[in-house]
């Protein structure tokens, strides 16, 4: 038996954030994780960090994706010192093409929606005409009208990122330990994993997709659903983006990451053609030197994705102990986790203000 | 998209061409895709060319580069329909092909297909592979049945295989200097017990036994049970370094040529993904098929070395193999004929591959893993050295996966061919687990190149 104060199930994005966060701050954890072919949104996301248009209809969300994008520099200078490299994050802002007139009325509509939502605790995102998009990327095609853009977002690794964050655990992390029954008892809970068995006072359940198995182990049903999107990423190409979007990126290293694609196929993570068609043809469109570059690989991950896409945030019904962490936005949310979310779990618990990120408001506005 | 292809080749070496000749004459409306410009595969690669043009070089590229001429010949006679240059970067389980010609990308449908891509070198990480002047044997041999071309200087040759002596000969056919050969850990005892087998191909063991005499009567230099091979040199190769007999020795040389035998080339069939088993006699994954060739796939098959390593003949029987089962499933033939055909070539095959085990065991794969050095570069592409995979599994990378999307070993434009097997190794050795636990790159469609563009205005 193996006892820990808090284990952390799942050491994708979201739990490996939460693990050293809890980690930093003296509590002795334990990161569970599955082995090498697991589904992975963290292995297979598009590496934005990202505030404009998170949390539309939802201000605890907008408050919350601002509020991470706030601490990933401070998240990221302490990660990158404690490992000792770099993790290829940028914050320079971020883009929304507009192909159309009506794009962009639509597009300057949601931003204004947002801008009222969020009121005095400020936005920062604003629409753009096509000649200021094309003096912050020349590499802009004909078609593009014009642009939204917030100078908050940014972009990262991913793949460093989990890296690093896995570095930072060191011997918390267990790798091919996927939790196979977790059990309440007095004071806490019992974990099977792998060969072991673990035991602390609390469990954050922090495993994507695989957090729906592992709540029904505790009696708990979570709205949550699998959502796949397609992501290419071409040969590395000289240095012509400086600015992230929804879709395209140039990475640090000089490939291109090409995206944004939503199929609801349950845990079909395959590649369609038609739909790496599009995504493609988009890319073309805003940007027509990629056109000649080579396509390296492709590939299907599944979002995390609960009705209404935003977290959820919440302990399992009778378990006070048992804390749930799950969302699609690992990445952005990483520092948000380590710095934050990790400090009202040492602290003993989630406070007040996250009660809106419980699943029950599906219950609400069902009932209503 | 069209109507559906009865039957898609991909490649057009012995085991495509052979089976789109038999296809085709039974009355199936067969396509080959083939990413070179001709037919011929690499062990008949150029063959019109050289029967036509070159015909005084078949003398040295010997016997067995004129008996594929025969199954090439019934393949252009055929009413298969020959498509070069087009390369396939994607299949589906539905059978949906992407394939890519002149620029242009567009899909095509088939009632069966048939991997028949063949074999590739087994990568042999050494100290200095990457620098110029440092080649395999295969690409050297590519090189002169394509074009002729043979280096000028001395030529150095490190490691073991059938390949390699036969480039040897060919050489010394062709007025070039071997330095020396240098052979790593043949295992001549090893192999005895297979001899009997073996005794089936004693046309097999005859040419093999003529090569090594045609070299050493030539004064060729071969040292034995050489390791520590090591390419030195600054910006390009001056010098092969190796160790024998407890002492390190070093032969200056322009150009160094390695070889550690073949294996399969499973790109296609791990990116469908279909199927596939860690053969430990040939020390790499195999697709997983019946006697006809099917994988686990409904109508996809595999034939010829792609599905493990049989050599030329081998492979043009299973070729046939693998359409006859085409034939016989789109009701071409009854199933009396399918039996009675399908039994003469399945022994047919059985005779073909009865010298196999004698060459695994003869010329064993090498066990690199534990001697690699943390310095020495396993992925080309992407310049990462097995140091960076140990110390990927150090942080608790168990698998080719996570160590990739780590390390980004596996990540470059070759997708992962030539350093897919040696990281696995380095884990397997690590971790002290069986390859087959430690598994393999989950290989991401396109597998040939492909641009944007294309994709974009995909057909």
């Amino acid at each position: 038996m193996i006892e820990r104060d808090i284990l952390v199930l799942g050491g994708g994005l979201v739990g490996a954030a939460i693990g050293y966060g809890l980690q930093k701050r003296g509590l002795r954890i334990a990161v569970l994780d599955e082995g090498d072919v697991a589904h992975r949104a963290s292995r297979g996301n598009f590496g934005l960090v990202w505030v404009q248009s998170k949390g539309d209809g939802f201000p605890p969300y907008a408050d919350w994706a601002r509020h991470a994008a706030d601490v990933w520099p401070d998240f990221c200078t302490e990660l990158e010192q404690r490992v000792g490299f770099k993790i290829g994050y940028q914050k320079r802002g971020g883009f929304s093409l507009c192909f159309s007139e009506k794009d962009f009325a639509a597009r300057a509509n949601l931003i204004k929606r947002m801008h009222n939502q969020q009121g005095p605790k400020g936005y920062d995102c604003e629409m753009m005409e096509r000649a200021r998009v094309e003096k912050m990327m020349p590499a802009i095609g004909p078609d593009v009208v014009g642009a939204s853009f917030c100078p908050h977002d940014g972009h990262v690794n991913p793949l460093l990122l989990l890296r690093a964050l896995h570095t930072a655990l060191g011997v918390d992390y267990f790798n091919e330990h996927r939790a196979s029954a977790i059990r309440a008892r007095r004071g806490g809970f019992e974990v099977d994993a792998g060969a072991a068995v673990f035991a602390a006072g609390r469990v954050v359940l922090a495993a994507g997709l695989g957090n729906l198995p592992l709540a029904r182990m505790l009696g708990a049903e979570l709205p949550i659903r699998p959502q796949r999107g397609q992501i290419l990423v071409t040969e590395r190409l000289p240095a012509f983006l400086d600015f992230p979007m929804s879709g395209v990126r140039q990475t640090v290293e000089g490939t291109v990451m090409l995206g944004s694609s939503r199929e609801e196929v349950g845990y079909d993570n395959s590649i369609k053609t038609d739909v790496l068609k599009t995504i493609t043809r988009n890319a073309v469109r805003a940007f027509p030197l990629l056109a000649r570059a080579r396509i390296l690989r492709a590939w299907g991950a599944l979002r995390v994705l609960a009705p209404d896409e935003h977290p959820i945030y919440q302990t399992l019904g009778d378990h006070a102990h048992a804390i749930v962490a799950t969302c699609h936005s690992g990445v952005s949310l990483a520092g948000a986790h380590s710095e934050t979310f990790a400090g009202y779990l040492a602290q003993g618990g989630l406070p007040a203000h996250f009660a809106p990120f419980h699943s029950r408001r599906f219950d609400v506005q069902a009932a209503a | 998209m069209s109507e559906p292809i009865d039957l898609a080749i991909i490649g057009a070496g012995p085991a495509g061409m052979a089976a789109a000749a038999l296809a085709a004459g039974h009355g199936l409306d067969v396509v080959v895709y083939d990413e070179n410009q001709a037919p011929g595969g690499q062990i008949y690669r150029g063959f019109e060319a050289v029967a036509a043009d070159r015909a005084a070089d078949l003398d040295f590229l010997g016997d067995s580069y004129r008996a594929g001429l025969a199954i090439a010949h019934a393949f252009r006679a055929s009413r298969a329909r020959y498509q070069p240059s087009t390369s396939v970067w994607l299949i589906q389980k539905d059978r949906t092909i992407g394939i890519s010609h002149a620029g242009r990308a567009r899909m095509v449908e088939a009632r069966r297909i048939l991997i028949a891509t063949g074999a590739m070198e087994r990568p042999v990480p050494i100290p200095g592979w990457t620098l110029p002047g440092v080649m395999t044997v295969g690409a050297a041999q590519t090189a002169l049945k394509a074009a002729g071309l043979v280096p000028r200087g001395p030529v150095v040759l490190g490691g073991k295989g059938p390949l390699l002596y036969q480039l040897a000969a060919q050489y010394l056919g062709a007025g070039v200097t071997i330095a020396a050969i240098l052979e790593t850990g043949a295992r001549p005892l090893a192999a005895l017990p297979h001899l009997v087998q073996a005794w089936w191909r004693t046309d097999y063991l005859e040419k093999g036994l003529a090569l090594l005499r045609q070299i050493k009567n030539a004064g060729v230099t071969i040292i034995k049970n050489v390791s520590g091979l090591r390419a030195i040199g600054d910006g390009k190769l001056d010098a092969v370094e190796y160790r024998c007999g407890g002492t390190v020795q070093r032969i200056a040389a322009p150009l160094l040529l390695l070889h550690e035998g073949v294996i399969a080339n499973v790109q296609l069939t791990m990116a469908i993904p279909a199927a596939h088993r860690w053969d430990e006699a040939q020390r790499c994954w195999h697709p997983v098929v019946d006697e006809y060739g099917d994988t686990d796939l409904e109508g996809i098959a595999v034939a010829g070395d792609g599905a493990g390593i049989g050599g030329a003949e081998a492979a043009a029987s299973m070729g046939r193999l693998a359409a006859l089962a085409a034939v016989h499933a789109l009701g071409k033939i009854s199933d009396g004929e399918f039996r009675e055909i399908g039994y003469d070539l399945q022994r047919e095959r059985r005779r073909y591959l009865a010298g196999r085990p004698f060459l695994d065991a003869l010329y064993p794969p090498p066990a690199v893993a534990a001697a690699l050095a943390d310095d020495t570069l396993v992925c080309r592409c992407e310049e990462v050295s097995a140091g960076e995979i140990r110390r990927a599994v150090a942080l608790g990378c168990t698998g080719p996966n996570q160590t990739k999307s780590f390390t980004r070993a596996g990540m470059g434009p070759c997708q992962g061919r030539m350093c897919g097997l040696t990281v696995a190794e380095v884990i397997a050795d690590r971790l002290d687990r069986p390859m087959a636990e430690v598994g393999y790159y989950r290989i991401r469609p396109p597998i040939k190149p492909l641009t944007v563009g294309e994709l974009a205005g995909l057909e």
